[in-house]
């Protein structure tokens, strides 16, 4: 009984459904203000963000004529329930909710689920905007995801070097590697690697100067085109939510080791280091670059983000 | 209460579509620079989007032209509701300079109920954000009548 509430608490409380969704609100806020502060504006309330969702509950839902309309309504509840799914796997340091050996591929997969709902929510809607924003999704999916896996091989390299195949795909296995031998961003071979992942989040999520797919003044917001209402409100939220769980996986593969083993502790020390590595990857950038070009954007994670992440691989490999 | 929420976040996220029904550009310009970081417009929870159907205030500016008679009242209908539209400028209401002319079919209260008019010609950037900002006060007015 107490097994099954326990369950329940993490479920839908602390690491779970609660804490992410807060945390990605608040994650937002703060980015907003940030930006507003670094270019000399007062900005909005760190609350924004919440007051946004809000108001989308409130306006009318508009289903387009030419939209299918179970896939239109059906993509932003599956792109949240993804990413929740897939927050509920990261650790919030010391503390797992669920692992298992291989959760790190569940992760990437579930996270790339998360850009497939985006883009069959848009295919669904029928428009023309759409249909070009989610071509552009498409490629900017393609650009982070090799220099994606390559910082999750390195990881997943230096926390393995002991096990049995000589690198791990366990969340579990590379927090405990981390609070042994201390976090792998203190290890100089990761650092090249931190850095690829600290480009990859912003293109991921689809911050500002990666945000090609939602390019509100070239393409009237692309892959959101169409949507009004809740569910434009949801998918909002979801990209709230994708922020928090970016810097959450982050912070557990970089900075696994400063685990203290207490929970409140833990859990102050995960907001202070998300709100850190949003201004680092995702604020700066955000105010002080204007929006990349789709094949500059591939370009620039093919060759110098890719290579920044097979540098960490192979000093891996080398200094083992 | 949470419906009681959603009315007061109506009036504190009012996101603005704009539309140029043939304006000279002017108050296209004094438009953008309400959102420049010397005005922040932001501040009150003001952002720009780029599609109607995620719009609450629809900034309509210019004289409406033959030309754009037939997108201004396409992209009207795809706004959702509870929206505000706000008339920019002289030209929507009057004319302006380019009344009488053959090219022009105004004003814009022939194709849509204008809740707020900022005059002049162009209007400043402090009248723009006042003009917005009762616009942001009818949201929240009409969503809670809406819910009646």
């Amino acid at each position: 009984m107490t097994n099954v509430l326990l369950y329940a608490v993490h479920l839908f409380l602390f690491p779970g459904l609660l804490f992410i969704v807060v945390m990605g609100l608040l994650l937002a806020g703060i980015d907003r203000k940030l930006v507003a502060r670094m270019q000399n504006r007062v900005g909005a309330s760190i609350l924004q963000p919440w007051y946004d969702f809000l108001k989308c509950c409130g306006k009318e839902t508009i289903i387009p004529r030419h939209a299918r309309k179970g896939l239109f309504l059906g993509a932003p509840v599956a792109c949240f329930v993804i990413l929740i799914s897939a927050a509920l796997f990261i650790p919030v340091f010391g503390g797992l909710s669920m692992s298992f050996e291989g959760d790190v591929v569940v992760i990437l997969y579930l996270l790339t689920a998360a850009g497939v709902a985006i883009i069959v929510g848009s295919a669904a809607s029928g428009s023309p905007f759409a249909g070009v924003g989610l071509s552009r999704e498409m490629v900017a999916m393609i650009s982070y995801e090799l220099p994606f896996v390559l910082v999750l091989l390195a990881v997943g390299a230096l926390c393995g070097q002991d096990s049995a195949y000589g690198v791990t795909f366990s969340m579990d296995e590379i927090v405990r590697w981390q609070t042994e031998n201390g976090s792998s961003l203190l290890h100089p071979a990761m650092i090249p690697a931190a850095i690829a992942m600290l480009f990859v989040i912003p293109c991921e999520i689809g911050m500002h100067p990666f945000d090609i797919a939602e390019a509100e003044t070239e393409i009237s917001e692309g892959t959101l085109t169409e949507y009004s209402g809740a569910p434009l409100g949801v998918f909002k939220l979801c990209h709230c939510v994708k922020m928090y769980v970016m810097t959450a996986l982050f912070c557990a593969l970089f900075l696994g080791g400063l685990s203290t083993g207490i929970l409140l502790v833990d859990a102050l020390l995960e907001v202070v280091f998300c709100i850190i590595v949003t201004f680092l990857c995702m604020t700066v950038p955000h105010a002080i670059c204007a929006r990349f070009k789709v094949e500059q954007v591939f370009k620039f994670y093919w060759t110098f983000v890719s290579a920044l992440a097979l540098i960490s691989l192979l000093l891996v490999w080398i200094m083992r | 209460m949470l419906q009681n929420m959603i009315d007061s976040s109506m009036k504190k996220s009012p996101w603005i579509f704009h539309i140029n029904a043939g304006s000279c550009n002017g108050c296209d310009i004094e438009l953008v620079s309400v959102l420049t970081p010397r005005y922040d417009a932001e501040r009150y929870g003001f952002k720009l989007c780029g599609s109607p159907r995620q719009a609450d205030i629809v900034v309509v500016s210019g004289p409406v032209t033959m030309q754009s008679r037939e997108r201004l009242r396409r992209t009207l209908a795809q706004v959702p509701e509870p929206f505000c539209v706000v008339s920019l400028g002289s030209c929507p209401r009057s004319g302006n300079v380019f009344k009488g002319s053959y090219a022009i079919d105004g004003p814009l209260e022939k194709y849509v109920h204008v809740d707020v008019s900022v005059a002049g010609c162009t209007p400043k950037p402090e009248a723009i954000i006042a003009g917005l900002a009762q616009a942001a006060q009818l949201l929240e007015e009409k969503r809670k009548e809406a819910r009646k």
